[in-house]
C-alpha cells in the first residue's frame, strides 16, 4: 500500500514537477498573529494563524463571544482594518469598549442574509483586511473563495457560532470549543463564569490541550487591570466592564 | 555611490541578433531629409566585427562602405531601439534603486546599499537574456569611471575600481564627453591623459573650454559630478475602439474587449509594468442633440486591484466579468479601457508598513463596492463605521453615530 502510494507520488512529481505534491508535514506553518490571549497557547504556533479560519464554538453562555470581542479589540489596535460581519444585527460596538478598542479601525458590515455576508467576507479577505470577525456562518459556496482569498492576503478570520455546520467546521483550520464549567458567585450575587476552552481541531500544529477561562461581569468600578495576573498556573483572562450578548446575567 | 555599468552592443545592433558575428553597420540613410542635418548619411552604430576596419560612429556612410564593403548595412529603427531600452530598463528595475539605460548599449545601476554580488550577476544574466550577448561589466564609484571600467573588461567579466582617480589617470583624455573641437584643444594644450586633465584646476580648463572644461576636470579627478537619471515605469496607458455602427451584441463587445486587453498586456509587458487601477468606459449616443451634433454619454466602472495586472488573461478576467453583467442604456459607440495607475509588475511588498494587513486603499475600495452594490437593495447602513456619539446614553442607538 505504502509502496503503491510512493510510486503514485513519484509519478505525479515526475510528470508535473516536484512542487506538485507536498506532504502536509513539510508545509510551512502559517504565520501567527499573537493575540495575547490564552488562545495563543492552544494554537501551537503562538497566535492565531494568518490566512486561515479560526472557529470559536460552544452552546449558550460559555465565553466564546467574550473572547472574540477581546480578539477584535486587539485587532483594531494592531491592524489598519478590523471587520465585523454579522447577519443578525446584534453586534453592539459598546460591548467592545471595556477592551479599549481603536474604533477608527473598526468597520461593521450588517449583511441582511448569509449570502451577502459570504460575499462581503470574500471581498474583504481578498482585499487584504487585517482581521475579520464572522458573527455566524456563511453559505458553503463562499467558503472556498474565502479560504483562498484569506490564504493569499493573510487575513485573520475568526468565526463565532454555537454549533458549526459540517462545511464551516471543515473549512476551519483551528476550532476551539467552549463549555461553561461553573458560575462564579460572590456574596450571593452572580459575578461571572468559568469556562473551559478546548482545541478540537488544529491543522496548523499538533493539537494541544485545553485551558480555563474566568470571565467576570461588570460590578462596581474596579479597573480592568486590577484583575489581571491573579491566576498564575492556569492561563486565563479575567474581564470586567463587560456586557456580553451571550451572557446570562 | 557605487555604480555598476553593463556595456553591450548599441541597441540598434541588438535588434538583429541573427547578425552577431558578422560586421554590421547601422547608418542613417540620409539624402532625403529637408534639414541640413539629415542631408548627410552617417553611421550610428558599428558592431565589434566592423570596428577593426576603421568604421566608427559618426563617419559618413559612404566612407564606411569603402572601409568595410562586406558589412551588413542596416537602416536605423529608433522606435524599436527605444522599446528595447524600455524592456532592458524594466528587466533591471528591481535590482537597484536607480537604473539608467542608454540606446548606445550602456546600462547603469546604482548598487549602493545593495548586495552587490547578487545584483551584478543577476544584471549580467538579464542583460545577456535581453541582448543575446555577454555584457562587459564595470563597478566603480560613479557612472563615468564605471563605463570606462566596463569598456576594459572582457565579455561576461567585471572590472572593479576602488580608487577612481588612480584608475582614470593613465587613460586617454579622448574618453571625456567633449566634442571633437574641444578634444583637439585638449591635445593642443598637451592634456593627453585624464591624469593630466585632473592635475590642472577646474577654473583653468573652464577658461579654455567653458563649463564643459570644469565638468571634464571633475570627471578626470574621479569626483563623478553626474548622477543617474532613474528610469521609472510609465504611469498611464489606455486603449480604445470606436465602432462604426453602435454595438448592441454583448459577444461583440467581449471580443473587442479581449483584443484591447491583449494590446494593453503587450504594452505592459514591454514596459515591465502592471495595472493597479482599471477603468472601463462605455460611450453611447445620447437621445438629445446639441446644435445638430450628437451628444455622447458615458458609463464607467473602475476598481483598484490588489496585485498589478499585467497579462491579457488577468485583464480580461476582470474586464470581461464587468462587460458580461453590464446593462448599458443604449448601443455602444466606443469602448475605452484605461489603466490610470501603473507600477512595476511582479514587485510586491505586502504588509511592509501596515499593521499586518494589506493595502488600505484596496480594503476601502472593496467596502465602497459592497456599499454601492447593496445600497439600493438594503440601504446605506449595511457598511457602518461606528463613531462614538453619546456613549453614556441608555439607548444603544444613540451611543454611536
Amino acid at each position: 500500500m505504502q509502496e503503491a502510494l510512493n510510486i503514485a507520488i513519484n509519478s505525479i512529481r515526475v510528470r508535473f514537477g516536484s512542487e506538485a505534491l507536498t506532504r502536509a508535514a513539510e508545509l510551512p506553518p502559517p504565520q501567527p498573529w499573537p493575540s495575547r490571549t490564552p488562545i495563543d497557547r492552544l494554537t501551537g504556533i503562538g497566535g492565531l494563524p494568518h490566512g486561515r479560519l479560526t472557529l470559536l464554538s460552544g452552546h449558550g453562555t460559555c465565553g466564546k463571544l467574550t473572547l472574540a470581542l477581546l480578539l477584535l479589540a486587539s485587532a483594531t489596535r494592531e491592524f489598519a482594518h478590523a471587520m465585523v460581519i454579522e447577519t443578525s444585527a446584534n453586534f453592539d460596538p459598546w460591548t467592545l469598549l471595556p477592551f479599549y478598542p481603536e474604533l477608527s479601525a473598526l468597520t461593521v458590515v450588517r449583511a441582511p442574509a448569509p449570502d451577502p455576508a459570504g460575499e462581503a467576507a470574500v471581498a474583504l479577505a481578498r482585499a487584504g483586511a487585517g482581521f475579520i470577525l464572522l458573527m455566524g456562518e456563511i453559505p458553503e459556496h463562499w467558503l472556498g473563495p474565502l479560504e483562498s482569498g484569506a490564504s493569499r492576503s493573510g487575513t485573520v478570520i475568526v468565526g463565532v457560532v454555537d454549533a458549526p455546520g459540517r462545511a464551516f467546521a471543515h473549512a476551519s483550520s483551528l476550532s476551539v470549543g467552549f463549555s461553561r464549567t461553573d458560575w462564579i458567585w460572590e456574596r450571593g450575587q452572580l459575578v461571572g463564569l468559568r469556562a473551559s476552552a478546548r482545541c478540537v481541531k488544529n491543522r496548523v500544529a499538533p493539537p494541544l490541550g485545553e485551558t480555563e477561562l474566568e470571565i467576570r461581569y461588570p460590578l462596581g468600578t474596579k479597573a480592568l487591570s486590577d484583575h489581571r495576573g491573579q491566576v498564575s498556573e492556569i492561563p486565563s483572562i479575567r474581564v470586567e466592564g463587560l456586557e456580553c450578548t451571550s451572557a446570562v446575567v | 555611490m557605487h555604480v555598476c555599468c553593463g556595456l553591450t552592443n548599441h541597441l540598434e545592433l541588438a535588434r538583429r541578433p541573427d547578425l552577431y558575428g558578422n560586421p554590421v553597420v547601422v547608418g542613417h540613410p540620409g539624402g532625403r531629409g529637408e534639414s541640413p542635418i539629415n542631408k548627410f548619411e552617417h553611421v550610428i552604430a558599428v558592431s565589434e566585427e566592423a570596428a577593426p576596419f576603421g568604421v566608427a560612429p559618426g563617419m559618413a556612410l559612404r566612407q564606411a562602405e569603402h572601409l568595410c564593403p562586406q558589412a551588413n548595412f542596416l537602416p536605423p529603427d529608433p522606435e524599436a531601439a527605444a522599446r528595447l531600452r524600455e524592456l532592458i530598463s524594466s528587466a533591471l528595475y528591481d535590482l537597484a534603486p536607480a537604473v539608467e539605460v542608454h540606446v548606445e548599449g550602456i546600462a547603469w545601476l546604482d548598487v549602493s546599499g545593495v548586495v552587490k554580488g547578487g545584483a551584478i550577476s543577476e544584471a549580467r544574466r538579464r542583460l545577456r537574456a535581453a541582448i543575446g550577448r555577454e555584457p562587459r561589466l564595470g563597478l566603480a564609484p560613479g557612472p563615468f569611471s564605471a563605463r570606462l571600467a566596463a569598456a576594459r573588461a572582457r565579455p561576461g567579466r567585471l572590472v572593479r575600481v576602488d580608487e577612481a582617480r588612480a584608475f582614470l589617470a593613465p587613460l586617454s583624455s579622448h574618453e571625456l564627453p567633449l566634442d571633437a573641437e574641444q578634444l583637439e584643444r585638449l591635445d593642443l594644450l598637451g592634456l593627453r591623459t585624464l591624469g593630466a586633465v585632473a592635475a590642472i584646476g577646474p577654473r583653468e580648463l573652464e577658461s579654455q573650454l567653458g563649463h564643459d572644461g570644469r565638468h571634464a576636470v571633475m570627471l578626470a579627478r574621479g569626483l563623478e559630478p553626474d548622477q543617474l537619471t532613474p528610469w521609472r515605469p510609465p504611469l498611464f496607458t489606455s486603449a480604445h475602439r470606436q465602432f462604426e455602427e453602435p454595438v448592441e451584441d454583448r459577444e461583440a463587445l467581449l471580443f473587442v474587449a479581449r483584443a484591447l486587453c491583449g494590446d494593453l498586456a503587450q504594452e505592459l509587458g514591454l514596459r515591465g509594468a502592471g495595472a493597479k487601477r482599471i477603468r472601463v468606459r462605455l460611450m453611447f449616443e445620447s437621445a438629445g442633440r446639441a446644435q445638430g451634433a450628437l451628444l455622447l454619454e458615458t458609463e464607467q466602472r473602475e476598481t483598484v486591484v490588489r496585485h498589478p495586472l499585467s497579462s491579457a488573461a488577468e485583464l480580461f478576467g476582470l474586464i470581461g466579468s464587468w462587460v458580461k453583467e453590464w446593462q448599458p442604456r443604449a448601443p455602444i459607440t466606443e469602448l475605452w479601457i484605461e489603466l490610470p495607475v501603473l507600477e512595476g509588475a511582479g514587485r510586491r511588498q505586502l504588509r511592509l508598513w501596515a499593521g499586518g494587513d494589506g493595502n488600505s486603499e484596496e480594503v476601502i475600495a472593496a467596502l465602497e463596492r459592497l456599499q454601492e452594490r447593496w445600497q439600493d437593495q438594503f440601504g446605506a447602513e449595511v457598511v457602518h463605521k461606528p463613531r462614538p456619539a453619546l456613549l453614556s446614553s441608555p439607548l444603544p442607538s444613540q451611543r454611536f453615530a
